[in-house]
């Protein structure tokens, strides 16, 4: 007997994924999708899901795992949103001539320009002509049921294209709906394992999909895939009626329609803000007026067909849209809802509506405004203005806190109580002055303190910050002012060893002459602490749970000073938030080697994570002494190729000293902290040989 | 070409001379009380306060700013003459 269970959106697509039997499961952290790969990896650690679950170090790798995994015969899913999606762009298109058959949720957040964590379709919107099946979900059952259908859809042989599901970001991923829970059985029965027709397998067979083609065969190409797409439409209708069938629920295809039997007035809606809709619905009718609903469930492919025959019937259609076809006056579905229409002979009134960007909510009332002016337009046979943007007042600010301050940094931060980043944060600017920019790939520390600085302090895209600098420096140097500028990044351990990396390499190649700060809190805090790169061994997050089958991180974490030192690169250092003036001292040392313009600065610098790593918020300085006394973590600088290990300790201390104390070591066996120590003392012996030596290898 | 900034539309600036944070005391559970009488002034707590709530520098005798004061303890974790003790704060 299925079940019911009052789950957020993500959890309602995760366990959608785990009905489906997912076979490879690629996944990278952005709010707010991170919580959906969250789940999945609890699933994969307690053996309750038999997936490949792969920590990506960036979006691109990311959707990249999932195409090879899809190309090699495999059920793949992978998400992300916003930034992410875009960062994804070029492997997401690579999917469709592979006749990648994977599923990406994109729980949706604005598109940067302007950023925000809220939902709008900004971001999908760039992705929708790709060639993908784009499914748009209202509520989180329709989440869990539309992840099995669509895994249905685009593996049926009339189709075989990748498909994307939209998922308002909050609205849908973080509310908590009741939803139906299909039996595994059943699944099972109806959804059989994925079988790919040629899989890229030589053992099994000697034909494998090709990119690369004549260019007489690309117009060919592109139309055969326009009608493999626009088939996708018997296939999207057989595959609901047959799911209404076996699970009892089903949505009708292309389109919804929502009371607009005998209705004048049409308002077209998407996502969550349908329900809203239905509401304002509800309320018209109740007065008098004739006005229904249609919600696009799909928008690829666009139910142009269905949109016809449902607007001969009315005199006027406003369409509600969350996104914004910059230099087309209007949103995404007003434009397609006006193509669909304009060679069908249909001429009536069509509105369309740009609002809830960012995140903003579209309440009812708003719904409601909408619905009267869509009948306003039914009756006077017109429309005032083509496009409107329904907007709402600022409401009022708190006033900024103003005192007397000598700090380069205010307080009154909305960073976590005992946060390392900020005491990393207040002495660099400190030590650099007011003329410092920094550049900031996203990460807790510059949402926590880039308001409460006094320099310029720029957010950076995730995987180029180094670039950015390098922009900006480049443009001072230009401009004469290399020598009066200090350019450094506030760069979490994500932004610099994972999807960072390729951008600082190639900076520090260039000897771009900028300090790269990473402060290095052993996980992507930011997203609520995912595994990183530079997580621990053993350590547990929230990508790598402590679990029945599997318990913590695998693999060690990634020593990015021996990268760097790779580069040959003029200044090396790590440095702890507990020890200051070492602290203070590196960071002078980077300008004097920045300012002679030798080359790049690469600070590393431990921050314990009360929140993070689970201690109590007034044990973070004390945590990171333990780090350096235990060797856990080490003070040392190559400085122009000279190494050296600036604190020595007679003897180390036991690592369990540093480990015991942190939630996140607690499930750690007695064997597990023999080798962490055996590991640890292997690598500290290793230092002190090199220290022997003096001069680093390869400089 | 038009080099007027009062022609610029929608270009979202960032004033550095009025930033500022809020009034986050009221996170605060325990607060930080100074004994006078063991503080040595080295000014250790200010150094390493996260929240920079501190004023105090060495030779001078430190300055808890309530207003922001977290209270995560970690200047009564660090003061090496034990001179703060965090106390259970009775709100009014």
């Amino acid at each position: 007997m299925a079940d019911f269970d009052v789950i957020q959106g993500n959890k309602a697509l995760a366990y959608g994924v785990k009905l489906a039997r997912v076979e490879v499961i690629p996944a990278y952290p952005i709010t707010p999708q991170t919580t959906i790969i969250e789940y999945l990896a609890e699933f994969v650690a307690n053996g309750e899901l038999d997936a490949e679950y792969i920590h990506a170090d960036g979006e691109h790798s990311c959707m990249a795992m999932a195409v090879g995994a899809s190309l090699a015969g495999a059920r793949v899913f992978t998400s992300t949103c916003s930034q992410g999606l875009a960062y994804m762009h070029e492997c997401v298109a690579q999917a469709v001539n592979y006749r990648t058959p994977l599923l990406l949720g994109v729980a949706d957040r604005t598109l940067g320009w302007f950023w925000s964590l809220g939902p709008d379709y900004s971001d999908i919107m760039p992705e929708l002509n790709l060639g993908y099946l784009v499914n748009f979900a209202e509520s989180n059952q329709e989440v869990l049921d539309m992840t099995l259908q669509l895994y249905k859809i685009a593996e049926d042989y009339r189709v075989l294209l990748p498909t994307m599901m939209s998922l308002d970001g909050f609205f849908l991923s973080y509310s908590q709906e009741r939803v139906w829970m299909p039996d595994q059985e059943v699944v099972d029965k109806w959804l059989p394992p994925y079988k790919a027709p040629y899989p890229i397998d030589p053992t099994i067979n000697d034909k494998f999909p090709t990119a690369s083609i004549p260019s007489v065969m690309h117009t060919p190409m592109r139309r055969i895939y326009e009608e493999i797409l626009q088939d996708s439409r018997t296939v999207i209708k057989e595959v609901d009626a047959s799911f209404g069938k076996t699970f009892g629920r089903h949505y009708g295809g292309l389109v919804e329609e929502y009371k607009t039997e005998g209705a004048e007035a049409l308002l077209v809606t998407m996502g969550s803000m349908t329900t809203a809709g239905r509401r304002a619905i509800d309320k018209l009718r109740a007065e008098g007026e004739k006005i229904g609903l249609v919600k696009l469930r799909f928008m690829r492919p666009f139910p142009d067909t269905e949109i016809r025959e449902i607007a001969a019937k009315v005199k006027a259609i406003g369409v509600v849209d969350r996104m914004m076809l910059h230099g087309t006056r209007g949103g995404g579905a007003f434009q397609d809802v006006k193509g669909a229409l304009y060679n069908s002979g249909v001429k009536i009134p069509l509105q369309g509506f740009v609002t809830g960007m960012g995140g903003e909510d579209i309440p009812i009332d708003d719904m409601y405004l909408m619905g009267k002016k869509v009948l306003q337009a039914a009756k006077n046979k017109r429309i005032e203005n083509e496009v409107e943007f329904i907007e709402h007042k600022m409401p009022p600010m708190n006033e900024p806190v103003t005192i007397d301050w000598d700090e380069p940094i205010y307080p009154g931060s909305d960073g976590c109580a005992g946060c390392g980043a900020s005491i990393i944060v207040r002495h660099l600017l400190k030590t650099l002055g007011p003329n410092t920019i920094v550049i900031n790939p996203p990460n807790c520390g510059g949402v926590n303190y880039g308001q409460a600085v006094r320099v310029p302090w720029i957010l950076a895209n995730f995987a180029a910050a180094a670039a950015y600098e390098t922009g900006v420096y480049r443009a001072m140097k230009k401009k004469g002012k290399a020598d009066k500028v200090i350019i450094t990044s506030f760069a979490g351990d994500g932004g610099t060893a994972d999807i960072g990396l390729q951008s600082l390499s190639g900076a520090a190649e260039r000897g771009e002459p900028i300090i790269w700060l990473c402060y290095d809190n052993e996980a992507y805090m930011n997203t609520g602490i995912q595994r990183s790169g530079m997580t621990p061994m053993f350590s547990a997050t929230t990508t790598t749970p402590a679990g029945k089958v599997i318990a913590g991180k695998q693999v060690r974490k990634k020593n990015m000073e021996m990268i760097m030192a790779a580069h040959r690169i003029p200044y090396i250092a790590t440095a702890s938030l507990s020890y200051v003036p070492d602290l203070e001292r590196k960071i002078k040392k980077a300008v004097e080697i920045t300012k002679a313009g030798k080359g790049l600065a690469f600070l590393h610098v431990h921050q314990p994570c009360p929140t993070g790593w689970y201690f109590p918020e007034n044990k973070t300085v004390e945590i990171g002494r333990l780090a350096v006394q235990t060797s856990a973590w080490q003070l040392m600088e190559i400085d122009e190729g000279n190494f050296k290990l600036n604190l020595k300790p007679k003897e180390l201390r036991p690592i369990a000293e540093y480990l015991k104390p942190q939630g996140r070591f607690r499930h750690l066996s007695e064997g597990q902290l023999e080798f962490v120590q055996k590991d640890v003392q292997t690598e500290w012996n290793a230092l002190l040989e090199l220290e022997k030596r003096i001069r680093f290898p390869g400089y | 070409m038009s080099q007027d900034k009062s022609v610029i539309k929608g270009f979202v600036l960032m004033d550095m001379s009025i930033r500022g944070g809020q009034y986050v005391g009221n996170w605060r559970v325990m607060m930080p009380v100074i004994d006078e009488a063991k503080c040595v002034a080295c000014g250790l707590c200010a150094t390493l306060c996260p929240e920079a709530a501190i004023a105090g520098k060495p030779k001078v005798k430190p300055k808890i700013d309530m207003r922001f004061c977290k209270g995560c303890g970690v200047c009564a974790n660090e003061c090496p003459s034990k001179a703060i003790e965090m106390k259970t704060e009775v709100k009014k």
